[in-house]
C-alpha cells in the first residue's frame, strides 16, 4: 500500500503527475490481497499449482456456480471458492478448463460459461458436473484472426435485451489486416453462431459494461485516431471514429455505410458536425489527469453496500494501476457524463473488475505485455467499503447554464473561498495520430455559485461552454462539516449536448 | 523522365524551383520573412562564406567532391549542369559560373574535370530489386530532405503533398548509372565532406537496391543496367587550359581537387554597400557567381552583411547548424523542427511504442543528456540505441568531433543536481530494475540481447555509457517534461517512491541504486525469462489441447499432443487437420508468455502438412471424451460429423463420423502411408503411418 504524502509535497508533485491521486485517497474503501505475484515470470509453467508464485494475470471475472471464475492469460480458467472470507490462505483453486487462446472476458449462460478467445466465443459446458469442462463448443465466430497479436477479441458481454456484444480490437503490426472480417468493430452473437458487426471505428476496445439501464458501455485506448481515453455507449449503426478498419465497409454484410468519411486534422467538434454516424465518446478521461489506458467498465449494483455511488460506472485502469470513477446522464437522448479520480496505488495494472453478493469488488490484476505503476506481474484482490462515507464528489450534470455539482456530504460553506472552483475547456484534434494533445484550451468564469439547503449541492454559472468540449472542473479548499478536505478535487465533463433551457 | 515531371507538376511551382537554390533550413524557417538568421543561413550554405570567410555555421559548407568525376557522372550532364546549374539539378546551391566562358572554354573547364582522379572499381551485384529499394528510400529517412517517388503508393496512400524545403525527387537517369550510383551511395561520406548530404551505413545489396529504385531501374538483371558512359579522351593542352579555367573561376574555393592551390579569402568591404554587390544581383558578371536569389533570400543576405556579422552565439550556432544540416527533417529540439504534416506519415517504426517507437529523438538537451564521447560515436554513426525505428539516424563522421562539443558547450549543467551512487546498494538496484518487487524496469526495457517480456523499449545495461547521470535523475523523476507523450510513465510520482520496502523508499537513493547498478552489477535483473524449455508441454497420460497461432495451420489453430509421440494441429479456420508430427510436442512459451506471440512451429520432428486441402468445413468445437480426447465438431454443407484421433504404436487413427448425411472429402498427409480401414459413407477410419 502507498501511503499518503505530506501535505506540501502534495501541492509540489499534484502539477507533475496530477493523474496518480495518492493524496487524500479514500480511507473508506479496505483492500484485501488474495494472491499477488510473489515471484517472477518463471514460474508458469504447464504444471503450475496455485500459491507457488502463480501467474494469475486475471483477464476475466464471472460468478458460476458460486464460485469466482477467473479467465488468466495464458490460457486456463480458474474456479476460486471461499473468496468472500477475510483469510485469502483459505481461498481454493481449482482448474475449469485449459488451452484457451488469450481469453479475455467470461459470462454466464445459464449451466455453461462462455469465454471469449482470439477466434471464437466459445461455451464451456461441464457434462458430468465435475467442475471441468468437458466440451469446449463454438458459441460464436466469423472475424479474421490473421496472427496479429493486437487482434484481441473483446466480451462476451450482455445487454439489457439479452444480446450478447463482442468488440473486435484492430491489429497492428505484423500479419496485420483490417481491411477484411470486422477488426475494429463491434457486434453480436448471432442465431447461427455467426458474428453480427453492429458498429466501428474501434481502436482497443478492451472493457464492456453495462449501466443500470442496462446499456452497454465499452473502454477504447489512446492510440492511432484517438487522442485520450474514450468511454462509448455501444449501440448498431454508429462509427467510433478510427478509420483504420474504412475498407470492411466494402465487405458483403456491412450493416450500413458512412454518409461521409469525417476529415482528419479538424477539431473533433467540427469532424463531428461533418458525419451523422459518427458518435463522441459519452466521456472523455483525459490523458494523464485520468491515467492512459482503460479496461474494464462495472456498474456498482451493490445496493448501497460500496458506499455513496451507487449506479456509477467504476473503469479500471491499466498504466496508472487505478479505478476512475464515471457518472452518466442523457441530455438529448445521448449518454454524457463526467469522470472522477478513485482509487489509485494497486500493485498491478487494473484489468478486470467484478462485484460480489456481498458488494465487495473483485480487482484482477495483470502487467503482462506493458508496465504498469505497479510493481508486481498480476494479481487477484477485493475492495470492501467500511461504511465510513467519504467526502467525495458525488455527481456532476449539466445545466442550461452551467453544471450542478453534488457532494457526499454537506459541505462546510464556510470554507468555499472566491476562486473554489475553477474551469477550464478543452478538446481535441481529430487526427490519425497516436494519441493527440488538448486543444483549444480555454479558462472559463465562473459567474455565480447557488448552494443547496442541505449544503450537498451547488449551480455553478459557467459562461462560455461549447458543445462536445471536455469541461474540467478544479475545486479547491472544501471541507465537509466533520473538517475533513475534499477527496479528488477534480472532474472532467464531456459536455457533447448542452441542456435547454 | 515522366517521373521526374510529375514530382515537378505535383509541386506546381515548376519555374520558381529552376530559378533558386533551396537551403531546406531556409526554405522551412526563413523563406516568409527577412530575417538576418536566415542571411546567415544563406551565407554559408549558398557558398558565400567560401570565398568571404567567417562562416557563421559550425560546419562549413563545401561543393561535391571531384574525384574521379568521369566514372560517376555522364559527361553530358556535366556540361548542362555547368550551362545552367538549376535547370539540370533543380534547387542546387551551385550558381552559375559559366555565363562568361565560351563553348570551348567550358569543353576545356569539362576536359580538366574528366582527368581527375582515378575510378573506383565497380563489382556488379548478382541482383537488384527496386521493389525493395523503394521501400528502403521511403522508411530509412531519405523522404524527410528529398521528395517520395511521384508514382509512390505506401501504406497511408498515395503521396498528395510535398513539404516545402524538400529536394524534388530527382532525375538521375541522366547523370549516372546504377553501379556509380551504388558506389556513391556506400560512399557517400567520401564525395560529400560537409555532411549536408549525410553518410548512411549502406551495405552493398541496400544501396544497389536504392539505386535502382532511384533510377526506375525494374530488372533484377543487373548487368543490362545503363552505365557511366565513356568520357572522350582529351589533349594535355585541353586539360591544362581547362585546370587554369578552373583555378581563374575560383571553382577551388567550394571545390576539393587534387593540387588544389589555397583559395585566398576576398574579405567583404565593410564601408562598400553590399546592397549593390555583384554577386547578389542576378546579373553576369564575368568571374562573379550568378545566384538566382529570391527577394527575400537577397535582402535577407544584406540584412546578416550589414549587421556586421560577428561569430554567433554558442545557441545560435547550434540552430544555424541544425538548419543548414537540415537535422530539423526528423529532429525536434527546444519546440523547433520535426518532421512536418508531409513527412510525418513516412516516419514508422514500433508501433506499440506509439510516436516514441517511430520519430527519431528530441535533440533538446541532448548536450546534457549525452555524454559527449557517446555523443560523438552517434555522429560518427557507430551507435544505434534505437533499432526499432525504421528512420536511420545518418553518420557525420568527420565532424561529430565538433558537433559533439558544440551541444555539450550549450547544454551540459554542470550544476544539475548530481546522482549519488553508492556501492552498497547494488542488491537494491537489482532489485528495482527487476518485476520481481521493483519499479519494473525490464517489463518495458531490454537488457542486451535479452528482449524484454513486454514492449522492446531501449537496452537499459549499456545506459550508463550513453546517458549523464544527472541527467538520468531528471528524467526518472519527470519522464514527459523531458519528451511529452513518452510511454515513460512516472515510476516515482510527484518524487514518491511506489516500493516503500526498498531503501526506505528513499527516491533519490532508489534512483542511484539503478544507476549503479547498471554501472556494476553482473546479474540480468528479474523479469528476463530464458527460453529454457520450462514451457514445453509433454503429454504424458492424456492428450493436451492448446490454441495457438501455428504455421501452417493459421491463426485459429488447435493442438492436440498425444502421450504416444504423434501430434496434429488442427486448422480451426478451415475446419480440417493441418499438420502432423513425431517425437516433441510444443513450446508454449510465446503463446503462453510473450505479448506478441508469432506463428509457432512444431517441437517435434517430420513435421507434414495434409494436402492438397478440400472446400473448408465448418469447425464448431470439440468435446473431450473420459480419456481427454478431443472429438471436433464440424459441419459440412450445414450437416454435422465428428473427427476423432487416436495413437497406436507408431501409427495415427483417423476417424470421421456422420449420423445422417455421408461425410465430406478429407486430405491425407503428404508423405505418410495412408490405409483406410473403414470406408462407408457415414464412417471412414485411416490408419497413418511412417
Amino acid at each position: 500500500m502507498v501511503k499518503p504524502p505530506s501535505c506540501l509535497l502534495v501541492a509540489l508533485c499534484a502539477f507533475a503527475v496530477p493523474a496518480l491521486g495518492l493524496a487524500g485517497e479514500s480511507q473508506s474503501y479496505k483492500r484485501i490481497e488474495i494472491l499477488t505475484a510473489s515471484s517472477p515470470t518463471t514460474s508458469r509453467s504447464e504444471q503450475w499449482t496455485p500459491g507457488k508464485g502463480l501467474p494469475l494475470e486475471v483477464s476475466g471475472m464471472a460468478w458460476y456456480r458460486d464460485r469466482l471464475a477467473v479467465s488468466i492469460r495464458k490460457g486456463d480458467i480458474w474456479l476460486l471458492d471461499n473468496t468472500l472470507g477475510s483469510d485469502p490462505a483459505k481461498v481454493t483453486y481449482h482448474r475449469f478448463a485449459s488451452g484457451l487462446h488469450e481469453p479475455l472476458g467470461l459470462l454466464v449462460s445459464g449451466e455453461d460459461l462462455l469465454v471469449g478467445q482470439r477466434a471464437e466465443i466459445t461455451r464451456l459446458v461441464d457434462r458430468d458436473g465435475d467442475l471441468v469442462a468437458d466440451a469446449y463448443l463454438t458459441e460464436c465466430d466469423g472475424w479474421n484472426v490473421s496472427g496479429n497479436y493486437h487482434a484481441y477479441t473483446y466480451g462476451p458481454e450482455e445487454d439489457g435485451e439479452g444480446k450478447r456484444w463482442v468488440t473486435l480490437n484492430l491489429g497492428m503490426g505484423k500479419f496485420t489486416n483490417n481491411k477484411t472480417g470486422w477488426r475494429g468493430w463491434g457486434g453480436t452473437i448471432g442465431a447461427d453462431g455467426q458474428f453480427e458487426p453492429r458498429c466501428f471505428g474501434m481502436r482497443s476496445p478492451c472493457g464492456l459494461g453495462p449501466n443500470l439501464e442496462g446499456d452497454l458501455f465499452f473502454s477504447d485506448q489512446q492510440g492511432t485516431w484517438i487522442p485520450a481515453t474514450p468511454i462509448y455507449h455501444l449501440r448498431s449503426g454508429v462509427f467510433y471514429g478510427n478509420q483504420e478498419s474504412l475498407g470492411t465497409l466494402k465487405e458483403k454484410g456491412a450493416p450500413f455505410q458512412l454518409t461521409s468519411v469525417p476529415k482528419a486534422n479538424q477539431p473533433y467538434p467540427k469532424a463531428l458536425e461533418s458525419c451523422p454516424e459518427f458518435v463522441p465518446p459519452a466521456v472523455w478521461l483525459p490523458y494523464n489527469k485520468m491515467g492512459r489506458s482503460a479496461t474494464d467498465i462495472q456498474l456498482i449494483k451493490t445496493g448501497n453496500k460500496f458506499g455513496p455511488f451507487e449506479g456509477q460506472l467504476l473503469v479500471g485502469e491499466f498504466t496508472n494501476s487505478a479505478i476512475n470513477r464515471v457518472f452518466l446522464e442523457k441530455v438529448n437522448g445521448e449518454y454524457q457524463g463526467a469522470c472522477f479520480p478513485f482509487l489509485s496505488g494497486f500493485p498491478s495494472a487494473v484489468l478486470r473488475l467484478l462485484f460480489a453478493e456481498d458488494g465487495s469488488l473483485f480487482v484482477g490484476l495483470s502487467n503482462r505485455g506493458w508496465s504498469s505503476l505497479g510493481n508486481r506481474s498480476y494479481g487477484l484482490m477485493r475492495i470492501e467499503y467500511n461504511g465510513d462515507n467519504p467526502f467525495a464528489i458525488h455527481e456532476m450534470r449539466a445545466t442550461p447554464t452551467g453544471f450542478h455539482v453534488s457532494f457526499t456530504e454537506p459541505v462546510d460553506l464556510a470554507s468555499v473561498k472566491e476562486g473554489s472552483f475553477s474551469f477550464e475547456r478543452f478538446t481535441y484534434q481529430y487526427s490519425s495520430k497516436y494519441g493527440g494533445d488538448e486543444i483549444l484550451k480555454k479558462p472559463l468564469p465562473v459567474s455565480g455559485t447557488t448552494w443547496g439547503d442541505d449544503g450537498k449541492s451547488v449551480r455553478i454559472d459557467v459562461a462560455d461552454r461549447a458543445a462536445y468540449y471536455v469541461h474540467e472542473l478544479q475545486i479547491k479548499h472544501l471541507t465537509d462539516r466533520k473538517g475533513r478536505k475534499l477527496e479528488h478535487g477534480r472532474a472532467y465533463y464531456t459536455l457533447n449536448q448542452i441542456p435547454k433551457g | 523522365m515522366i517521373r521526374f515531371l510529375i514530382a515537378l507538376g505535383c509541386l506546381g511551382i515548376l519555374g520558381e524551383l529552376q530559378a533558386e537554390s533551396l537551403v531546406p533550413g531556409y526554405q522551412r524557417f526563413h523563406a516568409e520573412k527577412i530575417s538576418s538568421r536566415g542571411g546567415a543561413l544563406l551565407y554559408s550554405e549558398l557558398g558565400c562564406a567560401n570565398c568571404h570567410g567567417k562562416s557563421p555555421v559550425r560546419i562549413e559548407r563545401s561543393g561535391p567532391s571531384l574525384d574521379a568525376l568521369s566514372s560517376r557522372v555522364q559527361r553530358d550532364w556535366v556540361i548542362a549542369f555547368l550551362r545552367d546549374p538549376q535547370a539540370a539539378r533543380p534547387g542546387s546551391p551551385m550558381p552559375k559560373m559559366t555565363h562568361d566562358l565560351s563553348k570551348l572554354e567550358t569543353e576545356a573547364l569539362v576536359a580538366f574535370l574528366g582527368s581527375l582522379g582515378k575510378p573506383a572499381r565497380l563489382k556488379p551485384p548478382r541482383h537488384a530489386n527496386a521493389e525493395r529499394g523503394s521501400a528502403l528510400y521511403h522508411e530509412m529517412g531519405c523522404v524527410a530532405c528529398h521528395a517520395p517517388t511521384p508514382d509512390y503508393r505506401g501504406p497511408h496512400g498515395p503521396v498528395d503533398a510535398i513539404a516545402e524545403g524538400v529536394v524534388a525527387f530527382p532525375d538521375l537517369a541522366a547523370k549516372t548509372g546504377l553501379l556509380e550510383l551504388q558506389h556513391f551511395l556506400t560512399h557517400i561520406s567520401d564525395f560529400r565532406g560537409d555532411g549536408r548530404m549525410p553518410h548512411f551505413a549502406l551495405d552493398a545489396q541496400d544501396a544497389f537496391d536504392l539505386a535502382a529504385h532511384l533510377l526506375d531501374y525494374q530488372s533484377s538483371d543487373p548487368r543490362d543496367a545503363p552505365r557511366v558512359a565513356p568520357w572522350p579522351k582529351a589533349s594535355k593542352e585541353k586539360i591544362d587550359a581547362g585546370r587554369n579555367l578552373f583555378f581563374g573561376q575560383s571553382c577551388h574555393a567550394c571545390h576539393d581537387v587534387p593540387g588544389k592551390q589555397a583559395y585566398p579569402k576576398v574579405n567583404l568591404d565593410k564601408s562598400k554597400n553590399v546592397k549593390s554587390s555583384n554577386c547578389l544581383d542576378a546579373g553576369s558578371h564575368p568571374g562573379i557567381p550568378s545566384y538566382q536569389l529570391t527577394e527575400n533570400q537577397r535582402a535577407s543576405l544584406v540584412a546578416y552583411l550589414v549587421e556586421k556579422p560577428a561569430k554567433p552565439a554558442p545557441e545560435e550556432a547550434v540552430d544555424l547548424t541544425l538548419m543548414a544540416m537540415n537535422c530539423y527533417a526528423c529532429h525536434k529540439r527546444d519546440n523547433k523542427g520535426g518532421p512536418v504534416p508531409e513527412t510525418d506519415p513516412f516516419f514508422v517504426g514500433e508501433e506499440s511504442l506509439g510516436d516514441s517507437g517511430r520519430l527519431p529523438p528530441p535533440l533538446t538537451g541532448i548536450g546534457h543528456k549525452l555524454k559527449e564521447d557517446w555523443m560523438t560515436g552517434v555522429f560518427q554513426g557507430r551507435h544505434r540505441v534505437r533499432p526499432y525505428l525504421k528512420t536511420a539516424m545518418p553518420g557525420y563522421p568527420a565532424h561529430a568531433a565538433t558537433l559533439a562539443k558544440l551541444f555539450t558547450a550549450v547544454d551540459h549543467r554542470p550544476d544539475a543536481p548530481a546522482l549519488v551512487s553508492n556501492k552498497a546498494d547494488l542488491a537494491a538496484g537489482h532489485q528495482l530494475l527487476g518485476t520481481h518487487g521493483g519499479v519494473n524496469c525490464a517489463a518495458c526495457h531490454n537488457w542486451g540481447d535479452k528482449p524484454s517480456p513486454g514492449i522492446p523499449g531501449p537496452d537499459l545495461s549499456d545506459l550508463d555509457h550513453r546517458l549523464r547521470p544527472s541527467w538520468f535523475r531528471e528524467y526518472l523523476l519527470n519522464p514527459s517534461s523531458y519528451r511529452p507523450g513518452t510511454l515513460m510513465p512516472p515510476l516515482w510520482p510527484g518524487g514518491q517512491s511506489t516500493v516503500p520496502d526498498i531503501l526506505g523508499g528513499d527516491t533519490e537513493k532508489q534512483i542511484a541504486a539503478i544507476w549503479t547498478y547498471i554501472q556494476e552489477g553482473k546479474e540480468v535483473p528479474k523479469g528476463y525469462v530464458e527460453k529454457n524449455g520450462q514451457y514445453e508441454l509433454v503429454p504424458s497420460d492424456r492428450p493436451i489441447v492448446q490454441r495457438a497461432f501455428f504455421e501452417k495451420a493459421g491463426g485459429r489453430a488447435i493442438l492436440v499432443g498425444f502421450p504416444g509421440g504423434i501430434h496434429v494441429a488442427f486448422n480451426g479456420d478451415r475446419g480440417h487437420p493441418a499438420r502432423v508430427w513425431r517425437g516433441r510436442f510444443f513450446d508454449a512459451y510465446e503463446t503462453w508468455f510473450l505479448r506478441k506471440a508469432e506463428f509457432q512451429k512444431p517441437l517435434g520432428k517430420d513435421a507434414l502438412e495434409f494436402g492438397p486441402p478440400p472446400s473448408p468445413n465448418r469447425f464448431r468445437g470439440y468435446e473431450l471424451d473420459k480419456a481427454g480426447n478431443p472429438i471436433f465438431q464440424l459441419q459440412h454443407a450445414g450437416h454435422r460429423f465428428t473427427e476423432t484421433y487416436r495413437v497406436e504404436g507408431s501409427k495415427l487413427i483417423r476417424s470421421l463420423t456422420s449420423e445422417k448425411s455421408p461425410l465430406p472429402p478429407v486430405a491425407h498427409p503428404k508423405g505418410l502411408k495412408v490405409k483406410t480401414a473403414t470406408d462407408s459413407p457415414r464412417k471412414k477410419t485411416f490408419v497413418y503411418s511412417w
